[in-house]
């Protein structure tokens, strides 16, 4: 028996993916190259953690944990990135970074590439420093939240601790005022909520890849976290610190792929309807 | 190995630990030196055991490449070639210097960004194929995909602020409700396997026994 012969229906509602791929791909280059400028509004989260770092008073010592992997670097580094432009550029403010991902200070140093502090002044050591990867996760937090010196001596280099200027008088997690984590992980996100904002009520601001943010809500909605963002968020934060970046770069090719899948998603339907009011399926 | 040291040895080293940081948490606080310095002990053997994870894979594809295992051996070459040139680079050039920083963003780096990238091509395809409204289930799905996915593109978001009130409400009621009720959930799954582990009930973590084993005190 000949095989019926497909029609328009069929092939709407079973386009090649090889179709949709290429789609995809020029959806994304074509607003790289002749970037639109579409609108990007601020939504609520970033502006409540940009307030959050701008309230901060002259002398705050601000923890990070560059807890993400380099899967996660294109989508997480834009918004890390931006976020030490907001510190450095509100003068007397100290960060102290550390690793919770094995990753982490590669990817430090990556950041600290593209943001240059020497443009703010800042001088490794003094204004900012990496302690380095801490191995166990909760445990590593714990164990900093505690002390940080009976934790590790050295920064991610290897130089004593001690040599630094930016340590004194820093050591556990009271003397912070503020904690911000950067994660591809659940267990770091989570985890910070557990070792330092139940047990010593500091501030936290927790930026994750877009998908885990379900899972975070919960806690910002109990006030264990001030803001959860996403790294797809990053061009907001760029925008309203005034340092154009990759994030806003980006946000042209997240709109125009969002609307991509939106007309695949109208396009299946309305095969699937037309097939259906056709006869062609039961 | 006799049971006891099998057995009830690392039992009732859990459950000693787990009962210091109890009480240090709870009752005395003045135990904390004890308790950092348990963690401590902890961060080490993490650090450790990473070191151990990277001679059992040596051993692991050493056996496979002597063996020619067929269709594995060549990838357990390449992983040990890889695993050499890393080693040696972040041995004596240390691990923060130009070559190894040169060495992870030029390979490991590019790769698992790329990797991790893809996933937007599969969820393309995904999303068109699963996001159809065949009854009423997947036509609410639908419903809720179209407003994220609108909500997420930033122009679409900026033209239609009642996409961005939209989707709050869905972050702020159903999802945190469904995403709470999971993870209560979990916390007490955690706690009972944790009480459990501490009374000797729950032995996973001693690796294999035998029925006899388990049951036997």
């Amino acid at each position: 028996m000949a095989a019926q012969p497909k029609t328009i229906w069929d092939r709407l509602e079973d386009i090649p993916r090889e179709i949709l791929y290429g789609l995809l791909l020029i959806t994304i280059i074509l607003p790289m190259i002749y970037p639109i400028g579409f609108p990007v509004p601020i939504s609520a989260e970033v502006q409540r953690w940009y307030n959050t770092i701008d309230a901060l008073p002259a002398g705050s010592v601000v923890m990070i944990d560059f807890g993400y992997s380099g899967g996660g670097e294109p989508e997480l580094a834009p918004m890390a990135v931006a976020v030490y432009h907001h510190l450095f550029k509100k003068g007397d403010i100290k960060v102290v970074t550390m690793s919770t991902s094995i990753e982490g200070p590669l990817l430090w140093e990556k950041a600290m590439l593209e943001l240059n502090p020497a443009q703010y002044g800042k001088q490794y050591g003094v204004d900012y420093i990496h302690i380095g990867y801490i191995a166990n996760v909760e445990a590593a937090m714990a164990a900093v939240g505690k002390s940080i010196s009976a934790t590790t001596t050295t920064d991610y280099k290897g130089t004593p601790l001690s040599q630094y200027s930016i340590m004194e008088g820093v050591d556990n997690a009271a003397d912070f005022a503020l904690l911000i984590c950067y994660t591809t992980g659940g267990d770091q996100s989570e985890g910070w909520v557990r070792q330092w904002y139940t047990t010593y009520q500091t501030p936290y601001l927790s930026c994750v890849l877009a998908m885990m943010v379900p899972t975070m809500l919960p806690y910002q909605k109990a006030g264990q976290i001030v803001s959860v963002t996403s790294g797809a968020q990053a061009g907001q934060m760029e925008l309203l610190v005034e340092v154009p970046g990759r994030g806003i770069k980006s946000a042209d090719v997240i709109t125009m792929t969002h609307l991509l899948c939106i007309a695949f998603v109208v396009v299946g339907n309305i095969a699937y309807f037309g097939k259906k009011f056709s006869g062609g399926k039961k | 190995m006799s049971i006891v040291m099998k057995k009830n040895v690392p039992i009732l080293i859990v459950a000693l630990t787990a009962l210091l940081f109890l009480l240090e948490f709870f009752v005395f606080p003045e135990l904390k030196d004890v308790i950092t310095m348990l963690q401590n002990w902890g961060i080490i053997l993490t650090a450790f055991t990473l070191g151990f994870g990277a001679v059992n894979m040596f051993m692991y594809h050493g056996k496979q490449v002597s063996r020619r295992t067929k269709n594995q051996w060549p990838f357990s070459l390449w992983l040990l070639i890889v695993l050499v040139i890393f080693t040696v680079t972040g041995v004596f050039m240390g691990a923060t210097s130009t070559q190894y920083s040169w060495l992870y963003n030029s390979s490991y780096f590019a790769l698992s960004a790329t990797v991790y990238s893809s996933l937007g091509f599969y969820m393309t395809s995904g999303i068109y194929r699963a996001l159809r409204a065949k009854n009423a289930e997947s036509a609410l799905l639908l419903v809720v995909g179209i407003i994220v996915l609108a909500r997420n593109a930033p122009a679409l978001a900026a033209s239609m602020p009642i996409l961005i009130q939209l989707d709050s409400w869905l972050s702020a009621v159903p999802t945190t409700s469904a995403q709470r009720g999971i993870m209560i959930g979990a916390a007490l799954g955690a706690l009972a396997l944790g009480i459990k582990t501490m009374i000797g009930k729950e032995t996973g973590f001693l690796g294999r026994l035998t029925e006899g084993e388990k049951g036997g005190s």
